[in-house]
């Protein structure tokens, strides 16, 4: 089930704001004279945005300050073109179409596996997206579900990645949704962990001792990337686990305003990193540096303390991971130690 | 100069173990009917183009961080607009086709997808705007 963040149910709009929300309204409606997107009908869906994501978890209550830059941030013009398409305007169903058509197109044919897919999930689209289910008396469009704080084309990316999975799901009728999903687009590749099979060997005490060596390391780095913040945790998942390269990372931070990108920049001592526009893909790695950085230093603090382990205790912990991952057997180099 | 040395190949073998822990045992291991809820595809798409504020984003983060489903499509929308302002920008889009009335787009879908010709769903009154819509096709 698809749902959003908990949203709180009120906010109160200082009447500046709504005065704000009346010119932006105005803007659009004399680009778009013919979409007949109402003043109350605009201002509902940004006061339902600002519920949304303004309210939603927050820890203190969103000043005015706060709201009126993220009225102004909203893709007014993409969310006016939404709610008149959602109403059902015609013009507005033709500008859409002559705008993102091609792009949907495109974004379908990259996703699906076969030409005959795409044009499926095109259609599938298309028609969710003009609602043919009616509540209470109204069609319900799919249009009425974007906000506006992202871009309509980023939107309907999304719209189409979802249509693929459930045109997938829907031929894999036993298969869970996670497993779905790392099956379409690029996907990862799982691999197993390469714990050594038993060899055989008898050295009981030998065995015993890299045991514990083992769980200690597992368990240490376990602890220690657990102690990370969440936006490092989610900077190694990305790259390790959804395989995604340094330029895509350094795509999804490149506005200015991205709050991943400010939370790193944060920590960075260097002053380059700071600056505004471009991230570097080396930009990237040098926060993934830090990150790795930081997780061997709470990996060893945790082998110290918690399993009483010395510095060279720590070396054959490493040193026996590094080989449990390269696929050899450990027991030599126990031996020799 | 050896203790800068043991800290990077320290720093590699870190790197490769935190690389197979992760593949192995990536967190939140919840499975999917618990975890309650996924992101829906508005909160998806800003968080990816990174439009969304830092109080926005810390719940979102925090679900990415557990719940494989919705951040695989977080990097797959990523990939994808990666791919294509790449794109774009070697084979600028030319868009040179006329788009068809939607209204005739939408009846022949459902017609396809349900065996009907369902005429009755677009039956909204929107003769004025049908007719702006020609006058707009004429001037082009």
């Amino acid at each position: 089930m698809i749902m959003p963040p908990e949203a709180q149910p009120n906010v109160n709009l200082p009447n500046e704001n709504d005065a704000l929300m009346g010119q932006i309204y105005g803007r659009c409606a004399e680009n778009a004279p013919n979409f007949g997107v109402t003043v109350d009908c605009f201002k509902t869906s940004l006061q339902r945005t600002l519920r949304k994501y303004l309210t939603a978890s927050a820890a203190a209550d969103a000043d005015a300050l706060e709201i009126k830059q993220f009225i102004e941030q909203i893709q007014a013009d993409d969310l006016f073109l939404a709610l008149a398409c959602a109403s059902g305007s015609e013009r507005a169903w033709w500008e859409f179409d002559q705008q993102h058509r091609s792009y949907l197109e495109r974004v379908a044919r990259h996703l699906a596996k076969t030409e005959l897919d795409a044009q499926e999930v095109i259609d599938t689209v298309y028609v969710e997206l003009y609602g043919t289910r009616v509540v209470d008396g109204e069609r319900v469009s799919k249009f009425a579900t974007y906000s506006g704080r992202g871009s309509l084309r980023g939107w309907l990316r999304t719209v189409i990645w979802h249509s693929v999975v459930d045109l997938h799901r829907a031929g894999h009728d036993d298969v869970s949704l996670d497993e779905i999903t790392e099956n379409v687009g690029e996907g990862t590749a799982h691999a197993g962990f390469a714990i050594p099979a038993p060899g055989g060997e008898n050295d009981m005490i030998g065995h015993i001792t890299r045991e514990r060596y083992r769980r200690a390391t597992l368990s240490a780095i376990e602890s220690a990337f657990s102690s990370l913040e969440d936006h490092e945790k989610l900077l190694l998942l990305f790259y390790h686990v959804e395989n995604m390269k340094l330029r895509e990372i350094a795509k999804m931070v490149e506005n200015d305003a991205s709050a991943l990108r400010a939370w790193f920049q944060r920590r960075s001592r260097t002053h380059d990193s700071n600056q505004p526009g471009r991230i570097h893909e080396s930009t990237v790695m040098r926060w993934l540096e830090k990150c790795y950085a930081r997780i061997l230093e709470l990996f060893r603090s945790e082998l110290q303390t918690k399993y009483g382990l010395t510095n060279d205790e720590i070396e054959i912990c490493m040193e026996l991971a590094t080989q449990d991952l390269a696929g050899n057997s450990i027991f030599r180099n126990l031996t020799a130690t | 100069m050896k203790n800068k040395d043991q800290t990077g190949s320290q720093q590699v073998k870190i790197k490769d173990l935190i690389d197979r822990y992760l593949k192995v045992h990536p967190p939140g291991g919840i499975p999917e009917q618990a975890r309650g809820f996924h992101l829906d595809d508005d909160s998806l798409a800003a968080f990816a183009e990174g439009n969304l504020s830092e109080r926005e984003t810390r719940p979102i983060v925090s679900h990415l961080v557990d719940c494989s489903f919705c951040r695989h499509i977080t990097a797959e929308l990523v990939r994808l607009d990666h791919a294509f302002s790449e794109n774009d920008a070697i084979n600028p889009l030319i868009e040179n086709r006329e788009p068809s009335k939607v209204s005739e787009v939408l009846s022949g879908l459902l017609s396809r997808i349900f065996g009907t010709s369902d005429n009755a769903v677009f039956a909204h009154d929107e003769k004025n705007e049908d007719k702006d819509t020609e006058e707009v096709k004429d001037k082009e």
